[in-house]
């Protein structure tokens, strides 16, 4: 005995066994997977439901005559497989390329859901997979959008890589319900009656609702038997050792998200930066950010900043891309793939700009190739009976003056020229035999060539003034700008006459050297003091003598002046006498005696 | 390489002119197209036939029109439209081409041998 169902193929009206009618749904549910909404999938179906009307039609000779499962076989091996439908790909080029040949899964997978979109669907398609109302998705879109824009970014990417839901079954799968025949049929129900809602209003309300109350009976109804079926068909072929694996395949799956979530956080917020420092280095020119003339100086081999940014942002950005697209990837697995043409372009992009980083390297390195001087030389009228006092300038502009330092500062000269300001300057001493003092400025920078190297020395601005017998030097040297800073050194060499007396002030300390670097005489330690040139030196002429002052003192002698014994201390002199010992402390001179002892301070005048 | 997939594709190849051919003197429904396409032993099941006709019907070479049956659904007459006349008089230049290209190659394998 078997249970039958009535179905309707194609207009004509059939009996059918259970087993047959489920089989016959399978095949069906198959086929139409096979096909795309492009390809004319309802008509084909129809098409193919009408043929199979027939064939039964041939094989049922009254209407009391029931389907069994020996017909359905029949007509499947007359009609063929699914895998008989599928229009080869190759050969018709011109369709697009969407063979369906996914498994039935009830696992959810993410896609767009168009039908209840605002911009591209995504909000609502996130809803759906994670289960939550679209709402407060969009809501969170309006908190990532108003927090700097990060989410814009993030938005686009996901509306590009997420697909849309498109055929019924996608929707289905979108939403996490298993796709069975009863859902498909559900789904294209609930659309139909959105739509004939919408005409049902304006038009003939009372009639409708009518109708629209028994399709929606009669559908929960089918609902209720497709599930019981389904549940059934679940338990008994469902085994433990097919529980387990689910729950160890779901702890996988959980840690494996979870690295996707790492990956894709970390590389889009690793983007966002870098986006933003790639824009405010392109718009350097145009906002004036003070630490951005220091990269602008520093790019001594004239590259343009906007390549570098441009390179940096290529060669740190693609990766980054990638990890977030890895981490996207592991999320969701129906991801799109953005296409070996674009991967291409991106490795290919990454390996020019990151060749393009290291070429600019080494061309500026080799911009410090080359370290050339030139040297300046003028007399001073000092002579060996002469003294010369020597100060450093102080500057209004550059204030760093009080020490020198390898640092190097951007700022504008009194012409409104971006000048680079460096107190890398060195003062060096050496005797000479000559009557006259002699100051020579050694300017030197560093170049890719001498001629290069040269330039650059010759351009620094290097002052001294010089009146009576006071010499002020600058504390800092000057250079502009698109000259580039690339080590640029002063050197100040003094050459004084033997005999002659040199001060160097306070200012000036910190821009000595050590004696004997290349020939020094004047240490740091050495200023403040007058100096005597002497043939490969100096002596001080103020300097403290550091002589130790010399006390003898002869513990065993009574007679000495300090006594210090057991008992203590004894300071005597013709008129004075101190005494520290165990009673006290006595002190004594002609006048007045001081006592200071346990019974307190005592002090006595010996006038009368 | 498994001779069953060339074979089909060398039927798939074909099956379009094929269809268009039954088509080109009479108007036809599916059973009668397919009759005759397993009587010369092109198909094999009759579910490839499905999507080529919605194929070319919507590239405008077929068209069709409904008609009542008294044992069964109604059917659907399809015919040739005037695009599809012409494509299949290409159609047919181009299989007597390749017809005799493909009888000389294969002899001239044979006679070799």
């Amino acid at each position: 005995m078997n249970k039958t169902v009535n179905i309707n193929l194609a207009g004509i009206f059939f009996h059918i066994d259970e087993d047959a009618y489920l089989k016959l749904q399978r095949y069906l549910e198959a086929i139409k997977r096979s096909f795309t909404d492009s390809q004319g999938r309802s008509e084909i179906i129809s098409d193919i439901e009408a043929r199979i009307a027939e064939l039964f039609n041939e094989r049922v000779q009254n209407n009391k005559e029931v389907i069994r499962i020996k017909e359905v076989d029949e007509v499947i091996s007359i009609m063929g497989q699914p895998e008989d439908y599928l229009v080869d790909d190759e050969i018709f080029e011109d369709e697009p390329q969407t063979s369906y040949k996914r498994k039935t899964s009830s696992a959810k997978k993410l896609f767009r859901d168009i039908d209840n979109s605002y911009i591209g669907g995504v909000s609502s398609g996130l809803g759906h997979y994670f289960g939550i109302d679209a709402i407060w998705v969009r809501l969170a879109w309006i908190i990532l959008f108003s927090a700097a824009g990060t989410g814009v970014l993030l938005y686009i990417l996901l509306w590009v890589l997420v697909p849309e839901a498109k055929t019924t079954a996608e929707k289905i799968i979108m939403t996490g319900e298993p796709v069975t025949i009863s859902n498909i049929e559900k789904k294209i129900k609930d659309g139909f009656e959105n739509v004939t809602d919408v005409a049902k209003n304006v038009t003939d309300s009372v009639g409708a609702a009518a109708k629209n109350v028994s399709d929606s009976v009669s559908n929960a109804a089918k609902n209720v038997d497709f599930q019981k079926q389904s549940s059934r068909i679940k338990s008994s072929s469902k085994t433990f050792f097919d529980t387990l694996g689910e729950v160890i395949m779901f702890f996988f799956k959980v840690f494996a998200k979870f690295i996707g979530v790492i990956l894709m956080f970390a590389g889009s917020i690793a983007i966002i930066f870098l986006i933003i420092a790639l824009f405010s280095l392109g718009v350097f020119n145009v906002i004036h950010i003070p630490g951005l003339d220091l990269v602008d100086v520093l790019n001594a081999g004239n590259t343009p900043i906007w390549l570098v940014s441009l390179f940096i942002f290529f060669s740190v950005g693609i990766p980054l891309f990638f990890l977030f697209y890895l981490g996207l990837k592991i999320l969701i697995n129906n991801l799109k793939s953005i296409g070996n043409i674009a991967k291409f372009t991106l490795l290919g992009l990454w390996v020019i700009s990151t060749i393009g980083l290291v070429v600019i390297g080494i061309r500026q390195a080799s911009e410090h190739t080359f370290n050339e001087r030139v040297i300046t030389k003028h007399e001073l009228n000092i002579t060996a009976s002469d003294t010369l006092k020597v100060k450093m300038a102080e500057n209004d502009l550059y204030m760093n003056h009080r020490y020198r330092s390898n640092a190097f500062k951007v700022l504008n000269n009194e012409n409104g020229e971006k000048t680079i300001y460096r107190s890398d300057i060195r003062i060096i001493v050496k005797s000479t035999n000559d009557s006259l003092a002699k100051i020579g400025i050694e300017k030197s920078a560093d170049g890719s060539n001498y001629e290069k190297a040269i330039e650059r020395a010759k351009n620094i601005s290097y002052d001294y003034a010089f009146n009576g017998n006071e010499l002020l030097l600058d504390s800092y040297l000057s250079t502009l700008s698109e000259n580039k800073f690339s080590d640029q050194e002063i050197v100040v060499i003094l050459y004084l006459p033997e005999g002659s007396i040199v001060n160097f002030s306070n200012s000036t300390k910190s821009f000595l050297n050590y004696r004997t670097y290349d020939g020094n005489i004047v240490s740091s330690s050495d200023a403040n003091h007058y100096l005597k040139i002497i043939d490969g030196g100096i002596t001080c002429l103020d300097c403290p003598v550091k002589e130790p002052y010399k006390v003898d003192i002869d513990v065993h002698d009574n007679k000495s002046d300090v006594k210090i014994d057991s008992t203590g201390l004894e300071i005597k002199d013709e008129d004075v006498n101190i005494k520290v010992n165990g009673k006290g402390v006595t002190g004594e001179d002609k006048s007045v005696k001081v006592e200071i002892d346990s019974d307190g301070i005592n002090i006595k005048s010996k006038d009368n | 390489m498994k001779i069953e997939n060339t074979k089909a594709q060398m039927r798939k190849g074909v099956l379009e002119f094929c269809i268009l051919s039954v088509l080109k003197d009479d108007d036809a429904y599916v059973a009668e197209i397919l009759g005759t396409l397993k009587d010369a032993k092109l198909l094999v099941v009759e579910g490839t036939i499905y999507p080529l006709l919605t194929r070319l019907k919507n590239a405008g070479l077929l068209n069709y029109r409904w008609e009542e049956s008294t044992s069964g659904p109604p059917r659907k007459y399809y015919g040739l439209t005037e695009t599809g006349k012409l494509f299949l008089k290409e159609l047919n230049t181009t299989w007597s081409e390749l017809q005799n290209a493909v009888n000389i190659v294969t002899s001239q394998k044979t006679t070799k041998k």
